[in-house]
């Protein structure tokens, strides 16, 4: 039977049409955001001689996120923090917090988180796992987060906030220094980031 | 347990494990050269598993190197006694040892907190200030009674204060101040032994030892070059018991000379560093 010239042209270019579309839709999902350094938090707090909470921060912080509020399984992080970066209030301190005593900040400059996989819990909460490298060692963290919000910058931007959570042991970091007297392994870390939409 | 008695332990186990092992030299005559930096070497280990525990092999942490150098140092140890015929070998062999031990931990801040031709040239200086401490000190381990032990232990008193306030890394510093306790049994078995030495080969070790904590300070944590110099010097006043005018003078002055330089220089540099540390405000190791 001999197709007519609409059925034989404009059909493949219907279903062309069709899958661009498509993906272009899915693209339009997963939206990249930029992390903020200005508006992003790392906050930790560590327990000093079994008495009180010892905190600190870290300044300077960037990264990616990318969001796909329709399939969170597409979603993703990458965070970096510059150990230098530490900051206590205490000059003193952050110098030896940067030592080889504990973060060794020369050799070490970054710490990084890179997720494997995004889960979603519940309409504002997602699983997140990945990997955590401290002083150059990688540990698999998995972290409840939180969004924590959308709207707009000054400057018009979209932008979008999250909120986290979670407690790692610093002797799996090779981080030993001081546990054996009384400065605790557990370190509790809040990590709050706003994202700036590419 | 306290800071102080945790250190104290650690001082004294290790200053146990070097006495056991150089009295055992001194006992077996023939295995002295081979005992008496084994002494060192043991001696520094069991501080530094007390202080840091195990490390890694390859070390992940540059510092880690000089728990192994403790090791790899024996062989140039045990070549700092070699016949007096053989001692190119041992300046020769010493010299290509310690530039290829000071790549280790060094090699991680090329290209990264060192630019390639400035750590290159860190590396190089390192290695050379180290080889000539050791090929200028190994000598005062010939050296009877207890001035050698005495100085050499009161380096590490000194190193340990210069590296807590200086270079503000209290690990390195715990690593020098045991160091200097376990190499401080010599003194007491100098006292107690006639004849005792602690030999040519414990010398050259822990002047390696000593050194290698010292560059370690300047490369990832905050000792300055004129700290770093100033320790180096500061080893380099070994060499004086066998300088031919100290030997000349009387028994009192061959001690009070070279440990009396090494007290008031020593403390200065300890003093200069702590003020450098307070003008910084309150100590917050104190609380």
């Amino acid at each position: 039977m001999r197709q007519s010239f609409k059925t034989r042209w404009l059909a493949p270019l219907a279903v062309i049409a069709t899958l661009s579309g498509s993906i272009q839709s899915v693209q339009a999902q997963a939206v990249t955001y930029r992390v903020d350094p200005v508006h992003t938090f790392v906050i930790f707090r560590v327990k000093h001689l079994n008495t009180g909470f010892a905190y600190g921060r870290f300044n300077t912080i960037s990264g990616t996120i990318v969001v796909d509020e329709k399939n969170p399984a597409n979603s993703s992080v990458e965070i970096e923090i510059d150990a230098n970066s530490v900051d206590t209030g205490n000059s003193q301190r952050d110098d030896h917090l940067r030592s080889p005593d504990f973060f060794n900040a020369r050799q070490f400059p970054k710490i990084t988180f890179k997720s494997k996989r995004v889960r979603k819990i519940n309409a504002t909460t997602v699983e997140v796992q990945g990997d955590l490298t401290i002083r150059g060692v990688t540990r698999p963290l998995t972290a409840r987060v939180t969004f924590t919000g959308k709207g707009r910058n000054q400057r018009g931007q979209e932008i979008i906030g999250f909120e986290t959570t979670f407690t790692i042991r610093r002797s799996e970091f090779n981080i030993n220094y001081g546990i054996d007297r009384g400065l605790a392994d557990e370190v509790r870390v809040t990590f709050s980031v706003e994202g700036i939409r590419q | 347990m306290s800071v102080v008695i945790d250190s104290a332990i650690t001082a004294g186990l290790a200053a146990l494990v070097a006495g056991v092992v150089w009295l055992l030299g001194w006992r077996l005559r023939r295995a002295h050269l081979w005992l008496s930096a084994l002494g060192v070497a043991a001696g520094f280990v069991m501080a530094y598993w007390r202080v840091l525990g195990r490390p890694d092999f390859p070390p992940s942490d540059a510092t880690q190197w000089v728990f192994w150098f403790a090791l790899l140092g024996l062989p140039l140890g045990w070549l700092a006694s070699v016949p007096v015929a053989y001692r190119w070998v041992w300046a020769w062999g010493a010299l290509l040892g310690v530039l290829w031990l000071f790549v280790l931990p060094f090699y991680p801040l090329l290209g990264g907190f060192w630019d390639y031709r400035v750590g290159v040239a860190y590396i190089v200086g390192f290695a050379l200030a180290t080889w000539l401490l050791m090929l200028l000190t190994a000598s005062a381990g010939e050296e009877r009674g207890v001035v050698v032990p005495l100085a050499l232990s009161l380096l590490g008193g000194i190193s340990a204060g210069v590296l807590f306030y200086g270079a503000k890394s209290a690990s390195l510093a715990q690593l020098a101040g045991t160091l200097g306790a376990a190499v401080g049994v010599g003194v007491p078995l100098a006292l107690l032994l006639r004849g005792f030495t602690l030999g040519r080969s414990a010398l050259a070790l822990a002047m390696l030892l000593y050194a290698t904590l010292w560059t370690l300070a300047l490369g990832f944590a905050y000792l300055t070059m004129g700290q770093l110099i100033l320790l180096y010097l500061l080893g380099f006043t070994l060499a004086l018991p066998r300088l031919p005018a100290l030997q000349r003078l009387s028994p009192v002055w061959q001690v009070a000379l070279p440990i009396g330089a090494l007290v008031a220089v020593g403390g200065a540099a300890v003093w200069l560093s702590y003020a450098a540390y307070m003008a910084q405000g309150a100590s917050y190791y104190g609380y």
